[in-house]
């Protein structure tokens, strides 16, 4: 996700949305690209919703807000 | 895409535009800095400085973690890699970091094993799969990265992995601010905040700015109509007279951050007294380490390091550009001894270096000659 960025940099995190779930895994996709993060941090997460995920982690979960 | 297309709208960031530049004072001048490297990356990526007036400078902060690294703590990771037993896991921004001995990519070269990663937890799947060799990560970031190195400590030792370790380089933000804002050498009118560092921590560390400083904080998302909007509230709350912490990037950042992500990361880490920040010198409570409890996973415990201080090359100006003090083309090297094929100092490494984003982008043109006009 995001070669054009650098990884270590937290500002990469991309939102991707959650695929499937399985404990304390999720599959999400972001632009194509499917990948499996970590959810601890977001609790209680359901199929189709985004999350801010960075380092295989999702740090946050994604609320409307456009401009 | 969601989340991207709608914050790029060339319309929406031209009017923002027009009302940034109605709201400078005449005669007045505005220095704002954006602490993270992804939004300088982001200001040079899309242009964003030729949409707005003169009279504001965007100065570049010291928030990219790669940057900011001292070149001894890149001597002691190239030293755990070189060990026959181990293979030394990094992510990819880190390969290129030159250090005394060379980088990460040239140990490989000469046969190191050393292997890029896009998530610690990779790096502990590998651990899984190899259960004869050492395997060591090199953690490295802000806040936004420090969760997922807690929760890989938290699942090595659930799983009771023995093989694992993490040498920890973990900063935390707020220190450096504050470092910052102690120079004599800078007089900044106002901070675009970080943005997924306060996703984890929240906005409320930034009040001291604002508090005891009197200057206003906007934190910002990543995309062009986030960053011209977040300048905006700037230059309203500056015509205003008033300086508060606003949170423009509302889509991720509560107010008190992510508070399960930071109680992982307390009970894994705990502040190092001090930490040597490239440019910036030593800085207390800057940076973390590996808690006591999880002292089998960690790095600094498990091998013998030199953990000396090495100086960095004499041509190098790293250090002027992270502090703001020198934009980087006016680093001696820029663009010539200094680019990122071969780079001396680590802004030219990392693609959120503020010298590698002006490198990438070209954007001189118009910089070079406002000084130009400056200085006639």
């Amino acid at each position: 996700m995001n070669d054009d960025r650098c990884i270590t940099c937290g500002d990469t995190a991309v939102v991707a949305t959650v695929i499937s779930l399985d404990g304390t895994s999720a599959v999400v996709e972001s632009d194509g690209v499917r990948t499996e993060v970590a959810i601890e941090l977001v609790g209680g997460v359901a199929v189709g919703e985004e999350l801010l995920c960075h380092a295989g982690v999702a740090i946050e979960r994604v609320s409307e807000d456009l401009p | 895409m969601k989340h991207v297309t709608e914050y790029r709208s060339g319309r929406v960031a031209a009017g923002l535009a027009e009302r940034i530049a109605a709201l400078v004072e005449p005669g007045r001048t505005y220095k704002l800095m954006e602490v993270c490297g992804g939004h300088t990356h982001a200001i040079y990526r899309h242009g964003l400085e030729d949409l707005l007036p003169a009279e504001i400078e965007l100065v570049h902060g010291p928030g990219c973690p790669v940057c900011v690294i001292p070149m001894g703590r890149q001597d002691d990771a190239i030293a755990i890699a070189e060990r026959r037993e181990v293979i030394f896991t990094t992510f990819g921004d880190m390969l290129r970091v030159p250090s005394s001995r060379g980088s990460l990519l040239e140990a490989k070269a000469r046969g190191a094993d050393v292997r890029m990663v896009y998530s610690p937890l990779d790096a502990l799947r590998i651990a899984r799969e190899n259960p004869d060799r050492e395997i060591v990560f090199f953690a490295i970031g802000f806040e936004t990265t420090a969760p997922s190195t807690a929760i890989t400590l938290l699942r090595a030792r659930a799983e009771g992995i023995g093989n694992f370790s993490m040498f920890c380089n973990h900063v935390v933000v707020v220190p450096a601010l504050r470092a910052i804002l102690e120079s004599p050498d800078l007089a900044l009118d106002g901070f675009v905040g970080p943005g997924h560092v306060s996703t984890i921590i929240g906005t409320r560390p930034y009040e001291f700015i604002a508090r005891e400083h009197g200057k206003p904080v906007v934190v910002s998302g990543f995309e062009p109509l986030d960053i011209l909007q977040s300048i905006h509230m700037l230059m309203a709350q500056l015509a205003d007279r008033r300086c508060e912490v606003e949170n423009q990037y509302q889509r991720v950042v509560r107010e008190e951050g992510n508070p399960v992500a930071l109680r992982v990361i307390a009970e894994t880490m705990e502040l190092r007294e001090t930490f040597e920040w490239r440019g910036l010198g030593f800085i207390p409570q800057s940076a973390m380490k590996l808690r006591p409890e999880f002292e089998q996973f960690d790095a600094e415990i498990c091998y013998p390091l030199a953990g000396a201080r090495v100086a960095d090359p004499k041509a190098c100006q790293c250090g002027e550009v992270l502090k703001g003090v020198i934009r980087p083309w006016e680093c001696k090297v820029f663009g010539t001894a200094c680019t990122p094929e071969r780079p001396i100092g680590t802004c030219m490494v990392s693609s959120e270096g503020a010298c590698a984003a002006y490198y990438n982008y070209g954007r001189l043109g118009r910089r070079s000659g406002r000084v130009a006009a400056e200085s006639s």
